[in-house]
């Protein structure tokens, strides 16, 4: 994720600018830049936090001009790569959130016509293209350079022959309109420029937009003016930086279709049937892998349990998850093993500990992180980014459901390689990796009756989670979420386990939450359910759309859309997700800072 | 053409809870928002051009002046963006004016005040007070401003600085030179006393002020428009009501039998009056208001769309919209010892220099049946009140009290 920013009106720009991308950090924070029209194009980049670029930068005078904040994803972090990007002549100016796929053929036909590029980044192609196509007009100039770009924007373009107007488009990244007097503004959200006014437009898929100071004009993909409507936003700015959601937990559930869009990017093609990684990671899962370890700690322990499950189906090859705090004092370090290091900030104490032994110890190191020129990033052989945005809610939501994704894209390419699977296999994979956001979405529908359930669980002491299989760590992930934000005593296991001992634990007053998907086990978890209810305690059950069964056993059933082996565990994790913020919003628990943790555990 | 900026961005935090849903100078006065009555009396005093400055629930200023057609004038809006104090809200306009007058939206000016303002270049506007320990105090020399200072506990004259000036483009260069003062804001009198040292700045003494600090201030205002309203009965009259001196009342409004009402009072429209009901000198009520049997209601101020059904007593009090009275609810407005009453707002105790206020209430409250409320009472939006309870004090938004 990136910021993008635009500013036509009055003010002085550096000043709203810098004001309005200080409210889009959360999207990203590794540079920033803008660009003021003061006759001429006036270009300023640090690398770092926004304070760094207010700290450095001049006074510029201009009343129009583009602003970004950088979470790097196609190139590394250099001043280069951060935006603005200018077009060869210097006149064009872009700001870009979002991929472009097919930028590296795109640049070289425009370097074949003299086009001259001083960054890595797939989105200064964008300025150049648009200067390709300008004839005088810039809205004609970014018409027609957006049908050549193939996959996902939002922009922001000004032009210093064109020094009234600012022109917004996008594709699947999001851009609003804020509708000032005497001033027009184009933000990635609305908190950016909510201080100077709150009525906004949406843009539709597709759309674009010219802002003068005066008025706003929204065109089609087929370039015809579209009437829209202003919307007046009633939040106050705290509420704004969430959207308008009650806590940053329950936006970061929500974000979850987009982010899983975001791993998913340029890692997978169907067209050629193949996962694609970077050359540092490829060159890693190809070296010969006689068995993998898996460190990490809390939430991102459970995404490797689901890891070792995957992992092991698609390549056979032994997977150890273990604890980071426990690896770097007490793990057998192989060389020939590959060591997985799952940690979201990049910074995790012990897992950092871990990583460094295993180093010494002569392994191959893997990382997979949320924060790019983190620590993990650099003492590593190689990482691999889940590029969700920062994560503000302390309980890990998006950043968990992107771990297992990359932990599965990881199975898929090793199985390959492995040649455990076959091109079709994968092909059906891939396809259900593309689906995965819309079922999504279809869960976070039911929030209603997710919040319904919640309501029974409200009071209890203590609840028990409970599933066989990949469902074992999806129960494990369900009683964390629940104990870190509601404060109720909750424990996940293994279903088959509850007769050697936590059968003493329950009562009328537990609640078991059984996740039952229609695999092998099927019936053995139908049996469970038997065992649990006999003791009066009250089921609720997580299982698939089309299972008829279930509600026999079960006191509540919650659906959730349906595939063979892991296809539902993300799904699942949605579901559990909401359950556990409903409940604990209906206790009135500090959601986003729960008591005693801390987002990033930095101390061992 | 002289232009007239209008400063409309408070959001008015000593006026809560009636500032939580509105911003302060859309606060009624006789039944219109304050800042209409600076509108109207720019435009009597010959303005034609206007430029609010808004921010704090822009959309309501917006939405009531639009751009001006109505009152056969031209209205444009800019945003002030955060509220940084008077100097940078004036510094907000540089590109939209040369010269202009700028007046306080919140405290209403006379029209022939705000003429000699308009015919004195580079001039404030100067009100001479019995206490003015709360203002800016104005020192001058033959008619010319030397200098203001700040609040003083022992002010060395009663000149106050009124808050209407005449400035021209030159202002801007000063407004740029100001720091921020002591309590962090960029004002206009630290940029004016910057202009005295190099230019001469001339006073206006203005004949009319009304300045709303304090909820209770409404009250003031709406006692001193009342004097000067004239009489139109719009609605119907019930031949066994009773109207003595000056009274308004609104289209589709009914006062029915047995109602007495004691001008000057204003009544808006769509409400039903009475029967048998008691309204006394200074009173306005809003549109769709339900004033029931058995209520005496006077000197005080009520919104659209509540009421005050069944044997109430509201005095000296204001009253939010879309608020419930039960029967028999009832609110004090005079101490027993018959002192000035004391109240604490934002944890500072002041003194209301009033003898007496009843409550100042938020809009959607509810009361039930008999419950009581004391006097210089204040009680936040959405509050509910049970039967028989006893309110006093402060009562925060969203609470119930039981």
């Amino acid at each position: 994720m990136c910021g993008i920013i635009g500013y036509n009106g009055f003010r002085d720009a550096d000043i709203v600018i810098l004001n309005g991308l200080k409210k889009l950090e959360y999207r990203g924070y590794d540079s920033a830049g803008i660009a003021i029209i003061d006759k001429k194009q006036q270009v300023y980049k640090e690398i770092g936090e926004i304070k760094n670029l207010e700290e450095k930068l001049p006074k510029i005078k201009g009343t129009i001009g583009i602003g970004h904040t950088r979470w790097a994803t196609t190139g590394g972090v250099t001043k280069n790569n951060a935006h603005p990007h200018l077009s060869t002549s210097g006149k064009i100016a872009i700001v870009h959130n979002g991929i472009i796929e097919n930028y590296v053929k795109l640049r070289e036909n425009l370097e074949k016509k003299g086009f001259k590029f001083v960054s890595q980044t797939d989105s200064e192609i964008i300025a150049n293209l648009i200067e390709d196509n300008y004839k005088g007009n810039l809205k004609d100039a970014v018409f027609s350079a957006i049908k050549k770009l193939e996959g996902y924007y939002a922009i922001v373009v000004t032009c210093e022959d064109e020094p009234d107007k600012i022109i917004g488009a996008r594709l699947q990244s999001p851009l609003v309109i804020g509708v000032g007097d005497n001033e027009n503004f184009l933000a990635s959200d609305i908190p950016a420029f909510l201080k100077y006014t709150n009525r906004v437009i949406y843009l539709n898929e597709a759309e674009i937009c010219v802002l003068t100071k005066k008025d706003v004009k929204v065109y089609n993909k087929d370039e015809k003016v579209v009437d829209k409507k202003e919307n007046v936003i009633d939040w106050n700015i705290q509420d704004a930086e969430k959207s308008g959601f009650p806590h940053f937990m329950l936006k970061e559930i929500y974000d979850q279709p987009d982010t899983v869009n975001q791993v998913l990017r340029g890692r997978i093609s169907e067209i050629h049937r193949n996962i694609n990684f970077n050359e540092n990671v490829e060159n890693l899962l190809n070296s010969n892998i006689s068995s993998i370890q898996i460190v990490a700690c809390g939430t991102s322990y459970y995404a490797g349990l689901i890891g070792k499950y995957i992992i092991e189906k698609f390549t056979d090859t032994p997977v150890f998850v273990e604890f980071a705090s426990e690896y770097r004092y007490f793990g057998l370090k192989h060389e020939s093993s590959l060591v997985i290091a799952i940690t979201q900030s990049g910074e995790t104490l012990d897992t950092l500990a871990a990583l460094r032994e295993a180093k010494n110890s002569g392994c191959k190191t893997l990382v997979i992180t949320n924060v790019v020129g983190s620590t993990a990033t650099r003492i590593s052989d190689a990482y691999i980014l889940m590029q969700s945005g920062p994560e503000i809610g302390v309980a890990a939501t998006k950043t968990f459901t992107s771990q297992i994704i990359v932990l599965l894209l990881i199975a898929l390419k090793l199985g390959m390689i492995k040649n455990k699977i076959s091109a079709v296999q994968l092909y059906e994979y891939i396809r259900y990796l593309r689906e995965i956001p819309r079922t999504v979405r279809d869960v976070l529908n039911k929030n209603n009756e997710i919040l319904d359930i919640a309501k029974q669980l409200k009071n209890a002491e203590s609840v028990f989670f409970i599933g066989r299989g990949v469902n074992y760590p999806l129960s494990l992930e369900g009683a964390l979420k629940l104990k870190e934000i509601s404060y109720i005593h909750a424990e996940g296991f293994a279903a088959g386990e509850l007769k050697h001992g936590p059968f003493a634990l329950l009562t009328k007053s537990t609640p078991v939450v059984v996740i039952a998907t229609k695999d092998a086990t099927y019936d053995k978890i139908l049996a469970n359910i038997g065992e649990v209810k006999a003791r009066g305690s009250q089921v609720i059950a997580i299982a698939e759309i089309d299972d008829t069964e279930i509600e026999k056993h079960a006191d509540f059933v919650l659906r959730v859309p349906g595939g063979s082996g892991v296809l539902p565990s993300i799904p699942i994790i949605v579901v559990l997700q909401l359950l556990a913020y409903h409940v604990a919003d209906l206790r009135k628990c500090s959601i986003d800072k729960p008591r005693n943790l801390a987002k990033s555990v930095t101390v061992e | 053409m002289v232009k007239c900026v209008i400063l409309a961005a408070g959001e008015g935090k000593r006026i809560h809870p009636l500032t939580y849903t509105r911003p302060k100078v859309m606060l009624p006065v006789a039944n219109k928002p304050i800042i209409e009555y600076n509108l109207l009396n720019a435009i009597n005093a010959g303005l034609k051009e206007f430029v609010f400055v808004v921010a704090y629930k822009s959309e309501m200023v917006r939405n009531y002046f639009g751009n001006g057609e109505k009152y056969k004038v031209k209205i444009e809006y800019i945003n002030q963006g955060e509220p940084k104090g008077t100097a940078h809200a004036i510094g907000v306009v540089e590109r939209f004016v040369d010269d202009f007058i700028v007046l306080c939206g919140d405290t209403i000016f006379g029209e022939n005040d705000i003429k000699n303002i308009l015919n004195t270049k580079n001039s404030i506007g100067l009100y001479k007070l019995d206490n003015p320990k709360e203002y800016g105090i104005v020192e001058t020399k033959n008619d010319k401003i030397v200098k203001i200072y700040e609040k003083m506990d022992k002010p060395f004259t009663n000149i106050i600085n009124a808050g209407i000036y005449h400035f021209d483009k030159k202002v801007f260069d000063f407004i740029k030179k100001t720091d921020r003062s002591p309590r962090g804001e960029y004002e206009i009198t630290d940029t004016i006393n910057m202009m005295t040292e190099k230019s001469i700045v001339s006073s206006v003494i203005l004949k009319e002020w009304r300045d709303v600090v304090y909820p209770w201030h409404l009250l003031d205002a709406n006692e001193e428009v009342l004097k000067k309203l004239d009489e139109k009965i719009e609605g119907t009259i019930e031949k066994n009501a009773t109207i003595k001196g000056k009274v308004i009342v609104g289209k589709n409004t009914i006062v029915m039998n047995g109602s007495y009402i004691e001008g000057p009072v204003v009544i808006g429209e769509n409400c039903k009056i009475g029967p048998n009901c008691y309204i006394r000198p200074y009173t306005s009520i809003g549109d769709s208001w339900h004033i029931g049997n058995a209520c005496e209601i006077k000197n005080s101020i009520v919104f659209d769309n509540s009421n005050i059904p069944h044997q109430n007593y509201v005095g000296d009090s204001i009253i939010g919209s879309g608020c419930n009275f039960g029967a028999g609810t009832k609110v004090a407005n005079l101490r027993l010892d018959k002192n000035n009453i004391i109240v604490t707002l934002n944890g500072k105790i002041i003194d209301s220099k009033r003898r007496k206020l009843g409550v100042i209430m938020g809009d959607n409250v509810q009361t039930g049946i008999n419950s009581m409320i004391n006097i210089g009472s204040f009680i936040g939006n959405n509050v509910s009140i049970g039967p028989g309870a006893i309110v006093k004090g402060v009562i925060e938004p969203d609470s119930k009290v039981m």
